[in-house]
């Protein structure tokens, strides 16, 4: 009895720590052109004081982003193509310059040093037109749904549950051709 | 320790019921096992301590990344263990109580502690714990702390910054020197001239020179001219880095500064200026470089380091403290899992024993001796186990004694049973009369014999002897009664006569003193023989007798004396007339009385030698209607009626003798009624007793019943005339043919004779 009111007074404060803060947000905006089907999407309300002090602390901080294109809706949808880009950022305390890089699929591709703490904002939570597919994978008329799903690490996770603070965003385009 | 038991099969195979053996539990009941368990247990426990004291050396990424989510994993698996195997316990338990097992509620109550034993304390210690572990994290993150790491990290950081701008002021100098010359064509020593005071004194410890060489559709690259390095700078630093840094400058870059490591030997800080021609134009690029030595370098590296740990650990504060509370609770939960299962163990080990004693006295008690309780401990479960079994086996023993002699008793009491219908029987069914008395004199059996001879109801058992005895005719058995055990002679049979439906019945009656094994009275035996048809015999055997002897006496003489009066008439023939008339009529007299005598003596003889009767199966009816038809016509005056059952079978008897029979009851009934009167002649069948009946019967005066036994005895007759034997043959022939005859009054007057013959 006694456990149990211990953990529900865990749940409850972590409830509220949650509540306390804005959460996150995904917006994904899909465009088809030139052949390729690029995404642009922007996590608002990401570049936290926590994200800020651990990356200020000299701790690798990733934010990953699984993006999926899907045909359909729903529970019977199908995964069209999918893809892994995370952005890393370092801060080294004695230089006092961020390194930053991207990888897609694990793969670097980019890579630059900043003394910007808000590009460094923007290099973790905003992406221009990265293509995902090329166009003739896709159905002409087809409903198509891209599901962007992020990830940060270090996760500032909680005591006895730390899963979980995956944030999602989806946006539905149709391909005409 | 609690005794180890197990209940073992019942030793006899053929028990009546096999109970099946409790099924032994590898685990449960294999200590080794146990123990081995126990240790693993520990093992987990030191292993955790020793990881969590091994966090210190593991980065705080690694732990709030992957630690945090393994324990926390391990946490819930732990608690939904624990809870699955309390509520296993409880259900069980309350399970148990609802079905009133033996000893549940003392389990439930030594469960119930052992767990709140465990887990108050357990309880109180994580929550204190859990506080400490908070609390001495918070102190962690002390305010003089983080000025002290912040100040230093700024010193070191603000000194390289110092040291970059410096070679960034140096490069821009070099720049605006190197614009006045031509660095497409002129010769490298102006440069390296120009340059080279700053090196020697150590202003910068390296100077690079780029010039800008144009190539037509691209970009311009750089190419290096010329570079002055001090002779302090150390070996291993690379060209690539000054390369690229040149080549963002000329990119027009706002980074135009680097550092490059040179690991132990110190870091180089790289600043750029472009170079630009008189045409305004770059020209070229020229890198300063500052070098930090190995020493300061590394120190301001390690107060950076000690900055950036103390930060990394204040932003992961939470998942670092969830770590160490889930170390905490782990072990928590380990014990407390560990505790339970143990309470719940030790409360089973415990009760076990008690309980499989209280199953097998349950066996005991419903019959089932032969189960027993194997001891596994020389403890005082042990010798209590021990003691219930030898008790076990004596119960056994005595039940299969005590078995045997009921077996032995059951047969001795079918025996006696058997004996007590068998003379019970024999007594139902003989003829002699038995009473018996207890030593109180009261009636306690009477079989069916003598209920018929004494004329008594079975009713009088229970009434005293001499209250049923007292009736007139049988106060000869009172006192025959009365005066058994008086003497020690062997008791006598005593004649006594009683009249019964007019006749005369003679019983031989012996009593008999019971006595017990001391000798006690224990009652009397009144044993009755209807001896009348006995004495008949005995009389009729005389009579016999008397008709032979005194056939043979009479009818020798006879024979002289017919032949000598003949003799004498013959001699007298020529005699006067009143001499011969005389003689005549004597002898006249003599031959005819001698011929009555003959007769008579006929009689006699044949009474005396009646051969036996030669039986033929014979229609009864048809011998009576044959013999009654020999009357018509004769006797206008009498009526002779017969009536004939119809299921009459045929009857093996000797037709003349039967017919003999007939006729001489029939001459008795019209000489009775003096040849007037009617006459009933009636057969009867009784499949009851398997016979058949004549009866003959008549409307006449009747024979009173003094006389009626006389009737059948020799040379007795009613009528003053006649030999008397005809009923004295009659009953011959009926009882040599196995029947009987009976007389007695008929109704509404006259007299009935009754015989009945087998079939």
């Amino acid at each position: 009895m006694k456990r149990g009111a211990f953990v529900l007074v865990v749940v409850l404060a972590a409830a509220v720590v949650s509540a306390a803060e804005p959460a996150p947000d995904i917006t994904v905006t899909p465009i088809a052109r030139d052949g390729q089907v690029v995404v642009s999407f922007d996590m608002s309300d990401a570049f936290t004081p926590d994200v800020r002090d651990a990356i200020q602390s000299g701790l690798s901080t990733t934010f990953s982003y699984d993006v999926e294109v899907r045909r359909g809706g729903g529970l019977f949808d199908r995964m069209v193509a999918s893809l892994t880009i995370s952005a890393t950022v370092r801060f080294d305390n004695l230089t006092r310059r961020y390194q930053m890089s991207r990888t897609v699929h694990g793969r670097v591709e980019d890579a630059r040093p900043t003394e910007d703490q808000a590009a460094v904002g923007r290099w973790l939570t905003h992406f221009e037109r990265v293509p995902v597919l090329a166009t003739t994978s896709l159905e002409t008329n087809g409903e198509y749904s891209v599901r962007v799903r992020a990830h940060t690490r270090p996760r500032n996770a909680w005591f006895f549950w730390p899963w979980g603070g995956a944030v999602f965003g989806q946006a539905k385009f149709t391909f005409i051709q | 320790m609690p005794a180890t038991v197990t209940s073992i099969t019942p030793r006899r195979g053929a028990g009546p019921v096999a109970r099946p053996e409790p099924p032994r539990r590898p685990f449960r009941d294999n200590p080794r096992l146990i123990l081995v368990g126990i240790a693993v247990l520990i093992v987990v426990l030191v292993a955790l301590l020793a990881l969590a004291s091994g966090t210190a050396r593991v980065s705080p990424d690694f732990l709030s990344e992957f630690v945090l989510y393994g324990l926390s994993a391990a946490d819930l698996t732990m608690l939904a263990a624990l809870f699955f195997v309390l509520a296993r316990n409880i259900v069980k338990l309350v399970v148990e109580r609802r079905r009133a097992l033996p000893f549940a509620r003392f389990r439930s109550k030594l469960v119930a502690l052992l767990l709140g034993m465990t887990l108050v304390p357990t309880v109180l210690v994580l929550i204190v714990g859990s506080e400490l572990i908070r609390g001495n994290i918070d102190r962690w993150f002390n305010a003089p702390m983080a000025d002290v790491l912040s100040s230093a990290n700024q010193i070191a950081a603000d000194y390289y910054r110092e040291q970059q701008l410096v070679a960034s002021d140096h490069a821009n100098r070099f720049a605006r020197t190197l614009a006045a010359i031509d660095l497409a064509n002129a010769d490298v020593r102006p440069i390296r001239d120009l340059l080279a005071p700053d090196v020697t004194q150590q202003r910068v410890q390296m100077a690079e020179v780029y010039r800008v060489v144009p190539s037509a559709g691209s970009l311009p690259s750089l190419e290096p001219v010329v570079d002055v390095a001090a002779p302090t700078l150390p070996p291993g630093h690379s060209r690539a880095a000054v390369d690229r840094l040149a080549a963002q400058a000329l990119a027009g870059a706002s980074e135009t500064r680097s550092i490059e490591s040179l690991g132990p030997s110190g870091d180089l800080l790289h600043a750029a200026a472009v170079i630009h021609g008189k045409d305004g134009k770059p020209s070229g690029v020229v890198v300063a470089t500052a070098y930090l030595t190995g020493d300061m370098a590394a120190r301001s590296r390690r107060m950076t380091k000690a900055f950036e740990d103390y930060n990394q650990l204040r932003v992961l504060k939470r998942p670092l403290t969830g770590v160490y509370l889930s170390f905490f609770l782990m072990v928590t939960l380990l014990i407390l899992f560990g505790a339970t299962w143990m309470g719940s163990y030790l409360a089973k080990r415990i009760t076990r024993p008690v309980l499989l004693l209280a199953a097998a006295a349950k066996e005991i008690g419903a019959g089932r001796l032969d189960q027993r309780v194997e001891p596994q401990s020389n403890d005082e479960f042990g010798s209590l186990v021990e003691a219930f079994n030898s008790m076990a086996s004596e119960l056994a023993a005595s039940r299969r004694k005590l078995d045997r002699g009921t077996i032995q008793l059951e047969r001795k009491h079918v025996e006696v049973e058997g004996r007590r219908r068998y003379i019970e029987t024999i007594l139902e069914r003989i003829t002699t009369g038995v009473v018996s008395l207890d030593a109180g004199g009261v009636i306690t059996t009477i079989n069916s014999a003598a209920s018929r001879l004494l004329e008594l109801n079975r009713s009088i058992v229970g009434r005293p002897a001499a209250e049923v005895f007292d009736r007139a005719d049988l106060q000869p058995l009172a006192g025959l009664l009365a005066g058994v055990g008086h003497g020690r002679s062997e008791p006598t049979a005593h004649e006594i006569a009683m009249a019964r439906d007019g006749q005369e019945v003679h019983l031989a009656a012996v009593a008999t003193a019971l006595a017990g094994e001391g000798g006690a009275p224990e009652g009397i035996v009144l044993v009755l023989d209807d001896v009348t048809p006995l004495i008949r015999a005995q009389k009729v055997a005389a009579w016999r007798e008397v008709a032979r002897r005194l056939a043979h006496e009479i009818k020798n003489p006879l024979t002289p004396i017919q032949l000598s009066a003949e003799r004498l008439r013959r001699h007298f023939t020529g005699a006067p007339p009143h001499a011969k008339a005389l003689v005549a009529e004597c002898t006249q007299t003599i031959v005819g009385e001698v011929e009555s005598l003959k007769g008579l003596v006929d009689e006699f003889s044949q009474f005396a030698r009646m051969p036996s009767p030669r039986t033929v199966p014979t229609d009864l009816a048809q011998l009576v209607t044959d013999t009654i038809a020999l009357y018509n016509g004769i006797f206008a005056d009498i009526r002779i009626d017969m009536r004939f059952a119809a299921d009459v079978p045929l009857v093996r008897l000797d037709p003349e003798q039967i017919r003999r029979v007939v006729i001489n009851l029939v001459d008795n009934a019209i000489e009775a009624m003096e040849r007037r009167g009617d006459i009933v002649v009636e057969t009867q069948r009784d499949p009851a007793n398997s016979v058949v009946r004549v009866i003959v019967a008549d409307n006449g005066p009747g024979i009173p019943p003094a006389e009626r036994e006389k009737l059948f005895l020799p040379y007795y007759s009613t009528k003053g005339r006649g030999s008397g034997l005809g009923l004295a043959i009659v009953r011959r022939i009926i009882a040599e043919h196995g029947g009987s005859i009976d007389v007695g009054d008929n109704t509404p007057r006259g007299t009935r004779f009754t015989i009945e013959l087998p079939c």
